[in-house]
C-alpha cells in the first residue's frame, strides 16, 4: 500500500516530481539550494564560476576531514581529533621534506601513514582499552597538536614548491583541492556502499551487539574506521598546508567541530546507522557557502558567527522536521495528503530559512552598491581588544574617507584568512588590507591578489615571499627590547623574573620573544626563571603565572607578550603586583592602560592600535587611486607608565 | 450506556497510519472489578488500541468513554488524570534511581521544596506491600530481576490511583511460578474494583484470570466471547482459521544413531554456570529449561563464543571450537538466535536486505567489496522460503511484526548454512500462526539433518517442541528428560531444586539408557 502511493505520486509528476522527491528526501539538499537562490539574489557577485570554484576550495579541506568522520559516525562513534591530526600529518610531511631533505614522494607517504597511525591509536584505545570515543579521541586530539608544536618547534614550516602545486589550479582553471575533495567523496561513498567495511559501519553503527553476534568483528573493524578516518585528516592537512605553502602547527584548530556539523547536516544521526558521502558533501558546501556568501556581503564579523549557528540549527531542524513528517502517522487512501503534509513542513521550514537569512544579512549588510571605493580588512581574529581597536580606527578613517570597508574575522586560523582573501580578490575590491594571522601563511592569497592587481597593505605583520604595497606596524622586535630594558631598569638591573610568551606559533609571539631576549642581553644581572606560553589570552595568563607562582615564589618581574596575559598574571599576583613584583605588558590596550594608570601594571609598552588602522586605510586608498606609497609605514611604540599614561587613549 | 459499573467504553474506533489501516470501527468495554483480555496476532491492533487509551495516539474516528463521558485522550497526562494506567512490556523505568523515585517520578512529595524521602520510601513500602513483593524501596531499579520490575510497575500504577490497568503481555517475561505471583495480584486488584485490560498470547492464561475476551484481527474487532470459550475456539477467531496442531513436531526415527554435532563438556564460569555437559544430535531439538536466572542464556551464550568461559570443551562434529571466539563458533556452523530480539538480534534501522545478509556479508566479499546482487538475491530467496510479511526487501526491520522480524533473524542464520542452530527464547512475544510458522521451519531444519538447541521459557513450547528436555536450575543441569517422560511437573520439579555434584552422575545413569 506504501508502494502504491508512492507510484501514483511519481507518475503524475513525472521528472519534476522526481526532483520533487529528492529534495523532500534529502533536507540539506534543499537548504543548500534555499541559501543559493537567497545569496544570488542578494549578491551579484556570487554566482560566478570564479567564486563557485572558490566555494569548492574552501569546503574541500572541511569536506575531506568529513568524509572521514562519516564512516566513525555512521559506526556510532566520534573523531575530536581529526583537525589536529591533519596539522600533525602536514607538519611531519613539511619537517621531513623541508628540514631534513626527505624526497617528496616518502615525505607524503609518511604524512599520510603519520595520520594512519594516529588512527589506529585512536581505534586502539576505543576497541581494546574500552574507552569511549568522545575521550579517546580528545586525548589524541591534545596529542596530535602537541606533537605538531613539539616538531615544528612552534613555527610554521615552508613547503618544498612540488608539494604547494596541490594547492594550485590544473588547467589553468580547475582547483587542485576540488579535485581531491571530489576523489575522496567518490572513495567515501564507494567504501559505504559497496565494500565489506562499509557495510560493517552501518551494522555496528546500527546495533553493535547484533552485529557482533551475526560474527563481525567489531574491534578490528573500528580499528580499521578510526584509522580511515585518520587517512583522511592526514590527506585534509596536506591540502590545507598546500594551500597556504606551509605547515601550520596551529592549522585546523577546531575544524573537528565543522566536520562533524557537515557530516550531521548532512544527514547522518550521532546514534550511528545513517549517513551518506553525497550528504557530507552538500553538508560542508553549506559551511563553505555560507562563509563565502557572508564574506561577500560584508555582513558584520561579529554577527557572521551568529548567523553561521543559527543556519547550522535550521539546517538540521529541517531534516528532523522531513524526517518527523515522514514518519507521522498519516491518513491511508489519502496518499496526497501524508504527501502534502511532508511538503507542507519542508517548504514552511525552507521559507523560514529564507526568511531568517534574507532579513539578517538585509539587516546586517552594510554596504550599498554605489560608487564609493570598497576595500576589506581580513583580521587575524576580534576576540582580543587589540584587534578590535585596529578595526575600530580602520572603520572610523574609512568613513571619513567614504569608503565602504568589509570587514572579517579569521579566528587566529590561516586557512579560513585565505578563503577571505580569496573572497575579496574574487569579489573585485579596490584594496586589501590584511593582518596576517600568518605571515608565510598569507603569501598565497597575496600572491593572488597581486595578479588581480589589486593593491595589498599588511597591518600590525607582514607578509613573506609575496609583494606587498605597504607594510603598517609597530615593529615588535624593538617593542620587545624596550619591554625587556623598562622592566631591568625599574628592577635595578638585577633580579628575578618570568616570561608570558604569546601563542606557539605566530610572529608576534616569536618576534616579541626575541625582542624580550635582545633586551634582556645586556642586563646580566636579570635572572629568566621560566618561560611559557600562555597563548595572548587573560585567563591562560592567570592560570600559567599561579602555576609559575607555586614554582618560584621569589619572582620580582613579570614580562608578558601582551596585556592581556600581563593582566591575568596581575590578577595571579593579587597584592604583589606593583608591590613586589612588577609587570611590563605589550600593546597598550584600554584594559592595560587602566592598570597602568591604577599601578598595578608597572608599564605596557604600547602600540597605537587606532592608528595602525587609521594608517592602513589610508595608504590603501592612496594606493587605489595609484599615489606613492612606502613600504614599510612605522607607527612608533612608546613605553606606557603612570607618569606619561595621561597622554594615551590607545 | 449508564451502566455504573461501566469504566471505559471504545466504540467504533478507527486509526489509519501511512498506506495502512491500523484499526477500523473497534468496540470494546471494560466494567469495574473484571479481567478484560485482548486478544489477537501480532499486529492485529492491540498496541495501537491501548495506545490510544494511553494517550499516545489519538483516534481518526470514534468514540472513547470514560465513566459515561466522552473524552479526548491528547497525552500521558490525560489518561494519568483519567485514571488509566498502562504497563508495556518494555517497562519505563530509570535504572539508577531506586524503587521509591521509580514509583513517585515526578510525582516525589516534597517539603519545604526538598524532596522528603522517609515518606516517599514509607509510601513505596506501602504499595509494595499491597502488591505482595518483596523489595526494599532503597534499591537500585538496575538491580532488580524482571518479575520484580514488573511488581514496582504496578506498584507506581497502584499510586496513580489506576481505575483502569492495562497490561501489555505482562506475562511474556515471566516464569510459570512468577505468572502465579501475578495472578494472585491481578485477582486482589479485580476485587478492589479495578478494571484490567490483560494482552496475552498464552492462551491458557485466559479461562486462569480472565472474565471476558475481545478478539481483535487485522484491525477489527471480531468478538466478545466469555473467558470460557475453548481454546479451539479463540484460536479461530483470532486466527480466522482453525490450527490443527499447534507443536507440529515431527520426531525422526532413528534420531538415536545420528551422529553428534554439538557436544559441551564440562563447561564452567565461575559464579555463572558450572559443569555443564550435553550433546545434540544431527536431526534432534534440544530443548532448555528452566527458571529465568538458571544460567540458560548464559551457556547458550559462551557456547557460542559471544561470552567466555574458564573450563570446559566445545565442539561441533567432533572438533573443538576455540573459546570466546564468534567467528570460530560460526566457521564451525554453529548460529545464535539470541533472547532479546530487538537489542541483540537486529539492526532495527537497516533493511530486511541487509539484516538477512549481515551473517554472509563476509563471504559474500571479495578483496574487500560486498556482492551486493548477490546478497540481495539470496535475501529475496530466503524471505520467500520463510515467508516473511513485509513491503518489500527495503522495509527497515523495526517496522515488521515480531514474528516476522523473528524469521528474519533465524533466516540470516539459513542463509549461513548452519548446522547447530542455538534458539533462545525464539517465540517470545510472537502471536499463534507466526509461532507456528517457526515450528514448522524448526521441523524443516531437522528434517534437512541440522541440529537445534532451544531456550525457552514457555513449557508446554518445550515439551512440544524438544526431543530431550535439559533443565537448568541454579548455573548446573538438574536433570534431562526424554521427550516421553517430560511433563510439565517433571520440568518444575527439577527447575526447583537444588542441584549438587551428584546430578552429573544421575545425568550419566540417563545416557546410559
Amino acid at each position: 500500500m506504501a508502494t502504491d502511493t508512492l507510484n501514483s505520486r511519481a507518475g503524475a509528476g513525472a521528472a519534476s516530481g522526481g526532483l520533487r522527491r529528492l529534495l523532500l528526501d534529502n533536507g540539506a539538499l534543499t537548504a543548500l539550494i534555499v541559501l543559493v537562490i537567497a545569496l544570488s539574489a542578494l549578491s551579484g557577485d556570487f554566482l560566478t564560476t570564479d567564486n563557485l570554484l572558490n566555494i569548492g576550495v574552501q569546503a574541500a579541506v572541511t569536506a575531506v576531514l568529513a568524509f572521514g568522520v562519516t564512516f566513525v559516525i555512521v559506526s556510532a562513534g566520534i573523531d575530536l581529533s581529526v583537525g589536529s591530526v591533519a596539522a600533525l600529518s602536514a607538519t611531519v610531511l613539511a619537517w621531513s621534506a623541508t628540514s631534513h631533505g626527505v624526497p617528496v614522494v616518502l615525505a607524503v607517504i609518511l604524512a599520510v601513514a603519520t595520520g594512519v597511525a594516529a588512527g589506529l591509536v585512536n581505534g586502539f584505545l576505543i576497541s581494546y582499552g574500552k574507552l569511549p570515543p568522545f575521550i579517546a579521541t580528545l586525548a589524541m586530539l591534545s596529542v596530535g597538536r602537541g606533537l605538531s608544536l613539539v616538531i615544528s618547534q612552534g613555527s610554521p614550516i615552508a613547503l618544498p614548491d612540488s608539494v604547494s602545486h596541490l594547492g594550485d589550479t590544473l588547467g589553468g582553471w580547475l582547483p587542485v583541492p576540488v579535485l581531491v575533495m571530489v576523489v575522496m567523496g567518490l572513495i567515501t561513498a564507494f567504501v559505504l556502499a559497496r565494500t565489506y567495511i562499509g557495510r560493517s559501519m552501518y551494522a555496528i553503527g546500527g546495533n553493535e551487539e547484533a552485529a557482533r553476534l551475526s560474527g563481525l568483528k567489531v574491534r578490528k573493524q573500528k580499528l580499521a574506521i578510526y584509522a580511515l578516518s585518520g587517512l583522511f585528516a592526514a590527506v585534509a592537512g596536506i591540502v590545507l598546508a598546500a594551500r597556504l605553502s606551509s605547515a601550520q602547527p596551529q592549522a585546523a584548530n577546531g575544524y573537528e567541530l565543522d566536520a562533524i556539523a557537515a557530516v550531521v547536516i548532512g544527514g547522518a544521526s550521532l546514534a550511528g546507522g545513517t549517513g551518506k558521502a553525497s550528504g557530507t558533501l552538500i553538508g560542508a558546501l553549506i559551511l563553505a557557502v555560507l562563509r563565502n556568501g557572508l564574506n561577500l556581503l560584508s555582513v558584520s564579523a561579529f554577527w557572521q558567527q551568529v548567523v553561521i549557528g543559527v543556519v547550522i540549527a535550521l539546517a538540521v531542524l529541517l531534516d528532523t522536521v522531513r524526517r518527523k513528517a515522514g514518519a507521522t502517522p498519516q491518513a491511508a487512501g489519502t496518499g496526497s495528503g501524508g504527501g502534502k503534509g511532508r511538503q507542507a513542513a519542508t517548504y514552511g521550514l525552507a521559507a523560514v530559512v529564507t526568511v531568517a537569512l534574507v532579513a539578517a544579512t538585509s539587516l546586517l549588510h552594510t554596504g550599498s552598491a554605489s560608487t564609493t571605493p570598497k576595500m576589506g580588512l581580513s583580521l587575524s581574529t576580534l576576540n582580543n581588544p587589540f584587534f578590535v581597536q585596529i578595526k575600530s580606527g580602520a572603520q572610523a578613517e574609512a568613513k571619513k574617507l567614504g569608503i565602504e570597508l568589509t570587514v572579517t574575522d579569521a579566528q587566529n586560523d590561516a586557512s579560513q584568512q585565505a578563503n577571505q582573501m580569496q573572497n575579496f580578490t574574487s569579489s573585485g575590491l579596490g584594496a586589501i588590507i590584511v593582518n596576517p594571522v600568518d605571515s608565510d601563511a598569507a603569501s598565497n592569497s597575496v600572491k593572488a591578489a597581486d595578479k588581480a592587481k589589486i593593491p595589498v597593505i599588511a597591518v600590525d605583520r607582514g607578509v613573506n615571499n609575496a609583494a606587498i604595497d605597504a607594510l603598517v606596524a609597530s615593529d615588535n622586535v624593538a617593542g620587545g627590547e624596550l619591554a625587556a630594558k623598562t622592566l631591568a631598569e625599574k628592577l635595578g638591573g638585577t633580579g628575578r623574573i618570568v616570561i608570558l610568551q604569546g601563542q606557539a606559533g605566530t610572529s608576534a609571539a616569536r618576534e616579541r620573544a626575541a625582542g624580550f631576549a635582545q633586551g634582556l642581553k645586556a642586563y646580566p644581572g636579570i635572572k629568566v626563571l621560566a618561560q611559557q606560553p600562555a597563548d595572548f589570552d587573560r585567563t591562560k595568563g592567570l592560570d600559567v603565572m599561579s602555576n609559575l607562582l607555586q614554582a618560584h615564589p621569589d619572582v620580582q618581574g613579570v614580562l608578558a607578550a601582551n596585556d592581556e596575559m600581563a593582566l591575568g598574571a596581575v590578577k595571579a599576583l593579587g597584592s604583589k603586583a606593583g608591590r613586589s613584583v612588577q609587570v611590563v605588558g605589550f600593546d597598550g590596550t584600554p584594559d592595560g592602560l587602566t592598570a597602568v594608570k591604577n599601578g598595578t601594571l608597572y608599564a605596557s609598552v604600547a602600540q597605537q592600535p587606532t592608528q595602525l588602522g587609521r594608517i592602513a586605510v589610508d595608504n590603501a586608498l592612496r594606493a587605489v587611486q595609484g599615489k606613492k606609497v612606502e613600504q614599510a609605514v612605522k607607527v612608533p611604540v612608546k613605553v606606557v607608565t603612570k607618569e606619561n599614561v595621561a597622554g594615551f587613549s590607545g | 450506556m449508564s451502566d455504573p459499573d461501566e469504566l471505559l467504553r471504545i466504540e467504533g474506533i478507527r486509526k489509519t497510519f501511512p498506506g495502512v489501516v491500523a484499526l477500523d470501527s473497534v468496540d470494546f468495554d471494560l466494567r469495574r472489578g473484571e479481567v478484560h483480555v485482548l486478544l489477537g496476532e501480532n499486529g492485529a491492533g492491540k498496541s495501537t488500541l491501548i495506545k490510544m487509551l494511553s494517550g499516545a495516539y489519538t483516534p481518526d474516528a470514534g468514540r472513547i468513554l470514560v465513566g459515561g463521558e466522552e473524552v479526548r485522550i491528547q497525552g500521558a497526562q490525560d489518561s494519568e488524570r483519567l485514571g488509566i494506567a498502562t504497563i508495556y512490556q518494555e517497562f519505563n523505568l530509570v535504572p539508577d534511581l531506586t524503587v521509591a523515585e521509580n514509583i513517585f517520578l515526578g510525582r516525589q512529595p516534597r517539603r519545604l521544596g526538598m524532596i522528603d524521602r522517609k515518606r516517599m520510601e514509607a509510601d513505596a513500602a506501602d504499595l509494595l506491600a499491597r502488591v505482595g513483593v518483596n523489595v526494599s524501596p532503597r534499591a537500585r531499579v538496575r538491580d532488580l530481576g524482571i518479575a520484580r520490575l514488573q511488581m514496582v510497575e504496578i506498584a507506581k500504577a497502584l499510586s496513580l490511583d489506576a481505575r483502569v490497568l492495562i497490561m501489555d503481555e505482562p506475562t511474556a517475561v515471566l516464569t510459570s511460578e512468577e505468572v502465579e505471583k501475578l495472578f494472585a495480584i491481578v485477582r486482589a486488584l479485580r476485587a478492589d474494583g479495578v478494571g484490567i485490560v490483560f494482552i496475552t498470547h498464552h492462551l491458557e492464561e485466559i479461562a486462569a484470570l480472565g472474565d471476558r475476551v475481545t478478539v481483535i484481527r487485522d484491525g477489527r474487532s471480531v468478538g466478545q466471547v466469555p473467558a470460557s470459550t475453548p481454546e479451539d475456539e479463540l484460536v479461530r477467531l483470532m486466527v480466522g482459521r482453525s490450527i490443527e496442531q499447534q507443536y507440529p513436531r515431527e520426531r525422526p526415527e532413528a534420531a538415536q544413531e545420528a551422529p553428534v554435532l554439538l557436544s559441551v563438556e564440562g563447561l564452567t564460569r565461575d559464579g555463572v554456570f558450572h559443569d555443564i555437559s550435553f550433546q545434540v544430535r544431527a536431526g534432534e531439538v534440544v530443548g532448555i529449561a528452566g527458571l529465568v536466572g538458571a544460567g540458560r542464556t548464559e551457556v547458550v551464550r559462551a557456547v557460542f563464543g559471544a561470552d567466555p568461559y574458564d573450563q570446559g570443551t566445545v565442539k561441533v562434529a567432533g572438533e573443538p571450537v576455540r573459546r570466546h571466539d564468534v567467528g570460530a563458533a560460526m566457521a564451525a556452523g554453529i548460529g545464535l538466535v539470541p533472547e532479546d530480539r530487538k537489542g541483540q538480534g537486529l539492526v532495527l534501522d537497516a533493511s530486511v536486505a541487509e539484516n538477512l545478509g549481515l551473517v554472509t556479508l563476509r563471504s559474500a566479499s571479495r578483496g574487500g567489496l560486498v556482492d551486493l546482487k548477490g546478497q540481495h538475491r539470496a535475501a529475496e530467496r530466503i524471505a520467500g522460503q520463510l515467508g516473511v510479511r513485509m513491503a518489500g526487501l527495503s522495509q527497515h526491520v523495526r517496522t515488521l511484526s515480531g514474528g516476522n522480524q523473528q524469521k528474519v533473524v533465524i533466516g540470516k542464520w539459513l542463509l549461513a548454512n548452519t548446522k547447530v542452530l542455538i534458539l533462545d527464547e525464539p517465540t517470545r512475544g510472537i502471536d499463534v500462526g507466526a509461532k507456528v510458522e517457526i515450528y514448522q521451519l524448526i521441523n524443516e531444519l531437522t528434517a534437512a539433518g541440522a541440529a537445534v538447541l532451544m531456550i525457552s521459557s514457555d513449557l508446554p513450547e518445550v515439551l512440544g517442541m524438544s526431543d530431550r528436555v535439559l533443565v537448568m536450575a541454579q548455573g548446573r543441569i538438574a536433570g534431562e528428560l526424554p521427550a516421553d517422560e517430560a511433563t510439565q511437573d517433571a520440568v518444575m520439579s527439577l527447575a526447583v531444586s537444588t542441584p549438587t555434584t551428584t546430578t552429573t552422575t544421575e545425568k550419566e545413569a540417563f545416557r546410559g539408557h
